[in-house]
C-alpha cells in the first residue's frame, strides 16, 4: 500500500485578489509519478511553487509526512526543483553547479567529487565536470539541472515544465528517460505541464486544472476515456461532444438516433454530454448505419486519416483508417463501449 | 563601407582637433620649457621630470592615493547595498531609481560641491538660524580630508550604483530561488550567487569612481578650502600659474598610469564585460 508524502488541504493562494488557486485538495503517495495538466495560468505552477516552498498559501495547509510546513523555507525542505528554464548558475561549472546542493550541507572531498560524478553518470553527462555552463545545449543543460536537483536526493522533486525548451525528438526520449529516472531514484515526481501527451506518457497520476480548480484526478487511462466534464475532455486529446438525452434502459438519444451505451449512474430524461473520440467511429455503409455524415475534407496522418464529416448539421471529426473522398456520404456506427456519457455541469444545467 | 568611412569623418576630425592635437602639444610640452605657450624660445629639456620629486608632488600623490581609496571604498559600502535594495525591491519602478541615481548629475558639480562646502564651514545659512534658537552648532569640517573625503563620495556615489544596479538587476530572480530550494539560506546565496554575479558591475563601479577622484580637482580645491593639496590641484595651479610644461607632465603621466590600468584590467576581464 503506497505511503502518503505529501498533502494539500483546502490550498488557497490568491495574487491582487484574483485566485490563482483556489481550495486545492490532492494527496500525493511516495515514489509516485503525477502531473499537473493544464493550460497556462490553471494555477498548475503557483501549486508547484507552493511545494517547493517559493510561494505560501494564502489559506489551506501544505503537510509533508504529517508535519505543517507552510512556513518552512525552500532551503529547509526536503524538496528540490528543476525549473523552467534550468535557472543553472552562470558562474559556476558543470560540476560546481551539481556540487552547490551538497556544499550547502557541508559535504567535503572525496565524498563530494564521488557524489557529483556518479550524478553526472546517471545523466549520461560523463566528463563534462569543468564545461561552462553555456558551452551545452539545452538537452545538456536540462541534464545538469536534474543531476544538481537530484544529488541531494530530496523526497520530492518538482519539474516544472523542463521539456518545454527542447525539440520534439530530444523531448520524446527526455520523457523516457525522466519515468525509467524516476523507478530508479524512487522519489517522487511531481512534473508541471501544459502537453496533455507527456502527461499520458509519463505519469502514474494525472491531475487536471482549469482556472485554479482540480477538474479530475486519475490514472492516465481513465483520464482519457472517462473525462468527467467538457473541459478535461476538450482538453486531453480530440474529442466529439454532442448533446443527448438518456432514455433509460441503457440508451441515449443524441443526433437524432438511438445508441446503446454501458456506463452506470444516469437517470431517464437526463440530459447529458456525450462524448465520441473521433477513433471510436466505425465507418459503414451508409444504407445501414445509424448516422450518416458527408465528409467535407479529409488529411493523410501516417497511421489514420482525419476526415472533418457535417453530422446533420454539426462539424464532427472522424478517424478511419480507410480513405474517403470528399463529398462522399459515409455511414458512422458506435459500439456501446466507445459512448461515454458526462454530467452536466451547473452551469450548462442552469441555461437549459 | 565607403559610407560608413564617409559618416564617420566628423568624428574623426572633431576626435583630432579636441583630442589628439591637445595630447600632442601636451607630449611636446613636458619635454620642453617654454614662456607660457610660446614656442619661439622653447628648450628641448628633461628638467621637468627632476622636479616630480618636489615634496609638493610627492604630498600630492599620496593624498590622491589616500582619498581616491577611501571615497571609492566609502562608495563601494554605500552603493553596494543600495543598488542591491534597488534591485530586490518589489515595486520596480526601474525609471524612477534611475532618475534618483542621474538626478543629481543634471545640476553642475562646482554648484553641488560649493554647496556641500558652504554647509561644512563654520558660518552659513543653517548655523545662523541655529544661533536665532540659541544652538550654537556647526560642522566646520571644510578643509580637512574628510570634508573631501565626503565630497567625492556625493558626487561620485552615483557612477559606483549605476553599474552595480544594472548587474544585479539583470540577475535572473530563479537563480535567488534556485540556492534557496539547494539548501542555501539567504546569506549563503548572497555570498554564492550575488557577489559572484555582481563582481563585473563592482569593478565598474571602482574604476568610474577611483580614477576621477583620483585625478579630479574641482571636489578638493573646493571642499578642500585651498589646504589639501592632490594631483588634480596640482596640475590646475601650474596651467593658472602659466607654467605648462611642468603641468603637462603630471597630466600625461596620470593618464599614461590610468592607460595601463585600463589596459591590464581589460587583459584580466577576458569577456571584456567589465568596461561596459
Amino acid at each position: 500500500m503506497a505511503k502518503k508524502l505529501i498533502e494539500l488541504v483546502h490550498v488557497v493562494k490568491k495574487y491582487d485578489g484574483e485566485a490563482a488557486v483556489n481550495n486545492i485538495n490532492l494527496y500525493i503517495n511516495e515514489n509516485e509519478f503525477i502531473t499537473l495538466l493544464g493550460p497556462s495560468g490553471c494555477g498548475k505552477t503557483t501549486t508547484l511553487r507552493m511545494i517547493g516552498g517559493f510561494e505560501t498559501p494564502d489559506s489551506g495547509d501544505i503537510i509533508l509526512d504529517g508535519v505543517k510546513i507552510n512556513d518552512v523555507p525552500p532551503f529547509r525542505r526536503p524538496i528540490n526543483t528543476v525549473f523552467q528554464r534550468y535557472a543553472l548558475f552562470p558562474h559556476l561549472d558543470v560540476f560546481g553547479n551539481v556540487a552547490y546542493g551538497l556544499k550547502n550541507y557541508h559535504m567535503k572531498d572525496p565524498e563530494l567529487t564521488q557524489k557529483v560524478t556518479e550524478a553526472l553518470h546517471m545523466v549520461n553527462l560523463d566528463g563534462f565536470e569543468k564545461r561552462k555552463v553555456d558551452s551545452l545545449s539545452g538537452g545538456q543543460q536540462q541534464r545538469v539541472a536534474i543531476a544538481r536537483a537530484t544529488v541531494i536526493r530530496p523526497r520530492i522533486l518538482l519539474l516544472d515544465e523542463p521539456l518545454a525548451a527542447l525539440d520534439l525528438k530530444l523531448r520524446q526520449s527526455m520523457q523516457y528517460e525522466l519515468k525509467e529516472m524516476q523507478k530508479k531514484l524512487g522519489i517522487t515526481f511531481i512534473y508541471v505541464t501544459h502537453d496533455q501527451e507527456e502527461a499520458l506518457t509519463m505519469s502514474d497520476t494525472v491531475v487536471v486544472m482549469n482556472k485554479g480548480v482540480i477538474q479530475q484526478i486519475g490514472h492516465p487511462r481513465d483520464i482519457y476515456n472517462e473525462p468527467k466534464n467538457r473541459f478535461v475532455c476538450n482538453f486531453i486529446g480530440q474529442s466529439n461532444i454532442f448533446d443527448g438525452v438518456v432514455l433509460g434502459d441503457h440508451k441515449v438519444k443524441f443526433c437524432g438516433a438511438t445508441f446503446e451505451y454501458q456506463e452506470e449512474g444516469f437517470e431517464k430524461d437526463e440530459a447529458v454530454d456525450v462524448v465520441i473520440r473521433p477513433e471510436d467511429f466505425d465507418v459503414v455503409p451508409s444504407k445501414t448505419a445509424p448516422l450518416t455524415a458527408k465528409v467535407l475534407s479529409v488529411v493523410f496522418k501516417g497511421v489514420h486519416f482525419e476526415m472533418v464529416v457535417d453530422l446533420g448539421g454539426k462539424i464532427v471529426t472522424v478517424h478511419d483508417y480507410e480513405e474517403s473522398k470528399v463529398g462522399d456520404t459515409i455511414g458512422l456506427h458506435i459500439d456501446p463501449y466507445e459512448i461515454h456519457l458526462m454530467k452536466l455541469s451547473h452551469e450548462q444545467a442552469q441555461t437549459l | 563601407m565607403n559610407k560608413l568611412k564617409r559618416f564617420s569623418l566628423p568624428y574623426l576630425i572633431l576626435l583630432l582637433v579636441f583630442i589628439a592635437i591637445p595630447m600632442i602639444t601636451m607630449i611636446a610640452l613636458s619635454f620642453m620649457t617654454t614662456e607660457g605657450m610660446h614656442f619661439s624660445n622653447a628648450v628641448f629639456t628633461f628638467a621637468n621630470f627632476s622636479r616630480l620629486t618636489e615634496i609638493s608632488v610627492i604630498v600630492g600623490l599620496w593624498n590622491s592615493l589616500k582619498y581616491a581609496t577611501i571615497a571609492t571604498l566609502a562608495c563601494l559600502a554605500i552603493g553596494y547595498p543600495l543598488a542591491y535594495i534597488f534591485s530586490r525591491s518589489k515595486n520596480k519602478n526601474g525609471f524612477l531609481i534611475t532618475l534618483l541615481l542621474v538626478l543629481p548629475m543634471w545640476s553642475n558639480i562646482l554648484l553641488r560641491t560649493n554647496a556641500l562646502g558652504y554647509f561644512f564651514s563654520a558660518n552659513n545659512m543653517i548655523t545662523g538660524l541655529l544661533s536665532q534658537i540659541g544652538i550654537n552648532w556647526s560642522i566646520d569640517i571644510k578643509g580637512t580630508g574628510l570634508s573631501v573625503v565626503i565630497g567625492l563620495i556625493m558626487v561620485y556615489l552615483p557612477f559606483m550604483i549605476l553599474p552595480i544596479y544594472t548587474v544585479l538587476d539583470k540577475i535572473d530572480t530563479s537563480l535567488y530561488d534556485a540556492s534557496s530550494d539547494l539548501g542555501g539560506d539567504p546569506i549563503r546565496t548572497f555570498k554564492k550567487v550575488t557577489i559572484p554575479l555582481s563582481l563585473k558591475g563592482v569593478t565598474t563601479g571602482i574604476i568610474l569612481v577611483f580614477l576621477p577622484c583620483f585625478s579630479g580637482f574641482a571636489v578638493p580645491r573646493i571642499m578642500g578650502n585651498e589646504k589639501i593639496v592632490m594631483l588634480g590641484t596640482i596640475i590646475e595651479d601650474n596651467f593658472i600659474y602659466m607654467d605648462y610644461n611642468f603641468g603637462s607632465l603630471i597630466s600625461m603621466l596620470l593618464i599614461f598610469a590610468i592607460v595601463i590600468a585600463l589596459f591590464v584590467i581589460s587583459k584580466v576581464d577576458k569577456e571584456g564585460e567589465t568596461l561596459l
